[in-house]
């Protein structure tokens, strides 16, 4: 989509008070790395928005403080941006693309929240196996920051959910999950990709109840993502009915 | 900070107390270096406004619980990324809330569309949810800035602030130009934030 710079200057309010959608978002954060006035009027609306927020403001459930401060003891803080990761990211893009898409990087980040809250202290390898991830550049973060990067989620038969991040372009998928069921002593999950000729094994998925991000390469559009209860070690095809599958 | 000065802060609702409230941004540097003494502080100042906000985006009960732990638990996880050169310590925490809380709403949109008629009665409606409100000077003031808008500002911002609506969703629930519901939020901004006297 293309709006013209006047326009896309008019739209500080609602992108201060998150209404635009999806693509007029990605449209107008490009506009606001190369406008000032843009950015401190969206600042200055933040804060007004701020104050809106203040004049709601209720009392929270009983427990809710215990659950939030309890979950902050099993969960990894992010490291400060120094000045020339800030300029790097800058650089090569990687804060663009991740600016551009923001729902996504919330989606997942979400994710790995909500497992933190529900899940203890496994959310600690996860979320910081992400941030590594995004921080060193690689495929896992070059599909989680490809422009056609989308995300399914699905329940799983045998409980939990999975959540696949796919690119056409980058032709991988991301997969993590959380909430799975732990197996017993000598089975795993395994990952499957899944064509017209059949199913290629991606690997195993950690035994933990909660695992990712996993990947697997090779993904082409059409393509579907599968995940079966296998004998420790895995196998070379499918020796169950898959728990979930995904489209691709 | 501690406990201490913070048994000592008075009700906020009287303005001369204003600047003994706790300094927030120096406690999220705090936060950041995992100081959770820190973050109770910052819990106790923000947890009422971060539930309160999310709460009137969502209205149900459990989610907006969920969702205001989540954005709780995402300031301390990501407190070192906080500027205060970019702004206060509640702005930031409270675009994190209602970001959540809009990503909420809009990832449910297909399953349950809420219906226009009952937007336009709740959003931005106040005391039709029997709970304990937190005093704070702000609510008055709001109301007052927001009793000088024109009606179509209003609406638009509570529909889309309170209401969590995408300005498109705005412009059909009122029935008018795309272009005017963009110009009605950005307006109605500014005419709120010179009422209130925001200093950013």
């Amino acid at each position: 989509m293309t709006t013209p710079r006047d326009e896309l200057h008019v739209l500080t309010g609602s992108y201060a008070v998150h209404a635009l959608e999806h693509r007029e978002r990605e449209a107008f954060e490009r506009h606001l790395q190369g406008c000032d006035s843009c950015e401190a009027e969206v600042r200055a609306f933040r804060e007004t928005a701020a104050r809106l927020a203040m004049a709601r403001s209720l009392q929270p459930p009983a427990g809710m403080e215990q659950r939030v401060l309890a979950a902050t003891y099993r969960t990894r803080q992010l490291p400060p941006l120094l000045a020339r990761e800030r300029r790097a990211r800058w650089r090569s893009g990687a804060g663009r693309r991740w600016a551009q898409m923001p729902r996504l990087a919330v989606a997942v980040a979400a994710a790995s929240v909500v497992a933190a809250l529900a899940l203890g202290g496994m959310q600690v390898v996860t979320q910081h196996r992400l941030d590594a991830a995004r921080a060193s550049g690689t495929a896992i973060a070059r599909i989680l920051g490809a422009s056609d990067a989308r995300i399914e989620t699905m329940t799983t038969t045998e409980g939990g959910t999975v959540s696949v991040v796919v690119s056409d372009r980058q032709r991988g998928a991301v997969v993590s999950t959380s909430g799975m069921t732990v197996l017993s002593a000598g089975r795993v999950y395994q990952l499957w990709v899944i064509d017209a000729a059949g199913a290629r094994s991606a690997g195993l998925l950690p035994v933990a109840g909660q695992a990712g991000p996993v990947l697997a390469s090779g993904v082409l559009p059409g393509d579907r993502i599968g995940i079966t209860v296998e004998p420790s070690g895995g196998t070379s095809r499918p020796t169950t009915t898959p728990i979930v599958v995904i489209p691709a | 900070m501690n406990r201490l000065e913070r048994g000592q802060r008075k009700p906020a609702s009287d303005p001369a107390e204003e600047d003994e409230r706790p300094d927030l941004a120096r406690l999220l540097a705090q936060v950041a270096r995992g100081d959770h003494s820190a973050f109770e502080v910052v819990y106790a100042e923000l947890a009422g406004p971060v539930y309160g906000v999310v709460r009137q985006v969502l209205r149900d009960p459990a989610q907006s619980e969920e969702v205001a732990q989540e954005a709780l638990l995402e300031v301390w996880r990501t407190a070192s990324r906080f500027d205060p050169a970019k702004g206060s310590a509640a702005a930031w925490t409270l675009t994190i809330a209602h970001r959540r809380a809009v990503d909420r709403v809009r990832s449910e949109v297909a399953c349950s569309r809420r219906e226009e008629q009952a937007a336009r009665e709740t959003a931005g409606g106040s005391g039709d949810v029997a709970e304990i409100v937190v005093a704070t000077m702000d609510r008055q003031r709001v109301r007052r800035c927001l009793g000088g808008l024109t009606e179509l500002q209003r609406e638009s911002i509570n529909l889309a602030y309170y209401g969590g609506y995408s300005y498109p969703q705005v412009a059909a629930l009122l029935g008018v130009a795309l272009g005017t519901v963009k110009t009605r939020i950005r307006d109605g901004l500014i005419r709120m934030r010179d009422c209130m006297e925001v200093d950013w």
